[in-house]
């Protein structure tokens, strides 16, 4: 009975255009969209700076060559300081550094530094930190044998070494995966209250099979279909967006299948809930989209305040996306470094099964 | 004749409102078994409790010989066809009945030829493949009913079969209910189409309030419950004339009708009774019996009122 359910269920998913496209397609788009916002790669990420410096004042030049060659901006000549200014008006550059003729900061005249005041903090501060610090090293240079760098970045120990050129995409590709993955639970839920009103719940009670059977004869195919997307939103953020996987494979095929486990027990939690497909719809699609704001799909959990990362920890999500981030994007990462993670979701999982077993109306 | 269903003190209560009250019925093998009642009457609650759909608060039913939720016995023996389109409209016919008779574990061959066979009794072999979503409701009711005999039970039970469905389709279902009662299953029937429960049904329930409040064959049912029949007569004549034979009429029974029209039930010899309209000078130019209907019936047990539920 139970390989007949799993027939016909996927049967009928194939069949369900607008679940196909909420499950598929629209997370590849929402991966290729904030991807692109968050950072396509280490090139992709350099900022724009728009320059112009006075032909009559050489220090002015020599500040322009030594931001030049720093690499950290992609530099964007201006013919003129009104141009420089529009270049940012404009958005066609993040900042623009205007260096006048009586450029000397030390005599009191300083460079002009055209931005958006009321940027996004992410763009700003690092933008003006980093000009700032170039604009100083190329006035101030150090003392001949002097010119070493004052800092080094490390990783520190306990903390597995981040991969190099990591994308946007590290982040983006998981995030949507699991935000679009625990929709699962609503298309279950939904798939429930389909079989009741068509009256093909009926039927099926009056068959001769277990009302455990009939559960899980409902819930497998969700469950294999959930397994499928994942599968498919990974393998297209690989191929497509370069994705890279740091950690073990097996411990990603792992992972995948206890969140996929707690998203289709979700579904047999909301499914417990009853009521009109309208409601569900409405409120279910407000809760998910909710618990993947909190669980850090849209915005990656570190840079929310701390109280919203405590709280973040309530819903699946935080954990599922723990795990991906330590699986993607550090080096060698395995089985034993997401096995609390994995541990969570299955109690979260166990947890919702066990609230739907108990709910479960069969015979409204 | 032996009993294929018996229904000893079913009750359901939900929520302090009583379903179906300690009801009784015993439904004779191989017949076709109407159970009538108006909205909220508790026959779709006995017919789920019968199936094993809904789990009875108090007493128990049996089908042939299996007693329901002991075992799994009972569902085996019984196919129901619910009152909603029970079915899967993306999948085709095909698809669905494979579904449903994979429930009864038919496999390889038995499957495919249950499944040819219910196509044939649907007369939808010619379909078999096409979305379900593409038919028409009476299409869909046949299927419906298909989806039901596939693994060829000793009971069916059709909870308000015909409903939405085109006069052929109506023909092409009692047929095949006909058949199905030839072939030795017995059929529990529910229904607000008096007149198809009249013309299909060997024996006959109503129920009211969750209880049986009569039971027979139509013949019995018309005869313990029924008035008699009504006679209409269209009279010629001046106002006078008519209004000398109406009080003459009205020795021979209650009247009802209006100037030349004279209703009142069926005398036991229509002599006298157009002796004395003929006698007040009047001509009956037409006479119309109106036989006892089970709609009346039903009416003159379960009342005018209307049933929202």
């Amino acid at each position: 009975m139970i390989a007949a359910a799993i027939k016909k269920d996927l049967q009928l998913l194939a069949r369900d255009r607008g679940a196909l496209v909420t499950m598929f397609l629209l997370p590849i788009v929402f991966i290729a969209v904030f991807g692109s916002i968050f950072g396509g790669g280490d090139d992709d990420a350099r900022r724009r700076l728009a320059v112009w410096s006075d032909p009559a004042s050489p220090r002015a030049a020599a500040v322009v060559a030594v931001v030049k060659a720093s690499g950290v901006f992609e530099v964007i000549e201006a013919r003129d300081p009104d141009a420089a200014r529009r270049a940012v008006a404009d958005e066609r550059a993040d900042a623009a550094l205007i260096l006048p003729a009586d450029f000397d900061p030390a005599a009191g005249h300083p460079a002009e530094l055209a931005i958006d005041q009321a940027g996004p903090a992410q763009v700003r501060l690092p933008t003006i930190g980093a000009v700032t610090a170039i604009v100083t090293r190329a006035v101030f240079p150090p003392a001949a044998g002097a010119d070493q760098p004052v800092l080094v970045a490390a990783t520190p120990p306990g903390i597995r070494r981040e991969l190099a050129g990591i994308t946007g995409f590290q982040v983006t590709v998981p995030g949507n995966a699991v935000l679009f993955g625990f929709f699962l639970a609503l298309t279950v839920g939904l798939a429930f209250l389909e079989e009741r009103r068509a009256g093909t719940w009926r039927r099926i009670l009056a068959a001769p099979v277990s009302r455990a059977s009939i559960l899980i004869g409902k819930l497998v195919p969700y469950f294999l279909i959930g397994l499928a997307q994942f599968a498919f939103l990974f393998t297209i953020g690989v191929v497509v967006f370069g994705m890279r996987i740091g950690g073990s494979v097996l411990a990603l095929v792992a992972l995948t299948v206890a969140v996929v486990a707690c998203a289709t027990s979700l579904g047999l939690a909301i499914a417990a809930l009853g009521g009109t497909e309208k409601r569900l719809g409405s409120i279910g699609s407000v809760c998910l989209l909710v618990m993947g704001l909190l669980g850090g799909a849209m915005v990656p959990r570190v840079v929310m305040p701390p109280l919203l990362r405590a709280i973040g920890l309530a819903v699946p999500h935080s954990w599922a996306l723990d795990g991906y981030t330590t699986l993607l994007v550090r080096d060698g990462a395995g089985l034993a470094d997401v096995a609390p993670q994995i541990g969570a979701l299955l109690a979260f999982a166990t947890v919702f099964a066990a609230f739907g077993v108990w709910r479960f109306r069969w015979e409204r | 004749m032996s009993a294929c269903v018996e229904v000893r003190g079913l009750g359901k209560a939900y929520g302090g409102r009583t379903a179906v009250a300690a009801l009784d019925l015993d439904v004779p093998a191989g017949s076709i078994f109407g159970l009538l009642g108006p909205n909220g009457a508790g026959k779709t609650t006995t017919i789920s409790m019968i199936a094993g759909v809904v789990t009875p608060d108090r007493g128990h039913a049996t089908v042939a010989g299996h007693r329901v939720g002991a075992d799994r016995g009972a569902q085996r023996v019984l196919g129901l066809c619910p009152q909603e389109l029970a079915l899967y409209d993306e999948l085709s016919p095909r698809q669905n009945l494979t579904f449903f008779a994979r429930l009864y574990g038919l496999r390889g061959q038995a499957l495919a030829d249950a499944i040819a066979w219910a196509l044939d009794v649907a007369g939808l072999r010619d379909r078999a493949d096409d979305p379900v979503r593409t038919f028409s409701g009476g299409m869909k009711r046949r299927l419906n009913l298909a989806a039901a005999i596939l693994h060829k039970p000793t009971l069916v039970i059709l909870d308000e079969p015909t409903v939405g469905v085109d006069p052929q389709s109506r023909r092409h279902l009692f047929d095949a209910i006909r058949a199905l009662a030839a072939a030795g299953m017995t059929v529990l029937y529910t229904s607000h189409y008096l007149e198809e429960v009249a013309e299909l049904c060997d024996r006959v329930a109503i129920m009211d309030h969750g209880a049986i409040v009569a039971s027979g064959t139509v013949a019995e049912l018309i005869a313990r419950h029924g008035k008699p029949p009504l006679l209409e007569l269209e009279l010629a004549g001046d106002e006078a004339t008519l209004l000398a034979a109406r009080a003459l009429a009205a020795r021979h029974g209650p009247l009802d009708g209006a100037g030349a029209v004279v209703r009142l039930p069926q005398p036991p010899s229509l002599g006298p009774l157009i002796a004395d309209l003929e006698s007040a000078g009047a001509r009956v130019v037409r006479i119309t019996a109106q036989p006892t209907t089970l709609e009346s019936v039903f009416l003159a047990l379960t009342g005018h009122a209307l049933r929202d539920e």
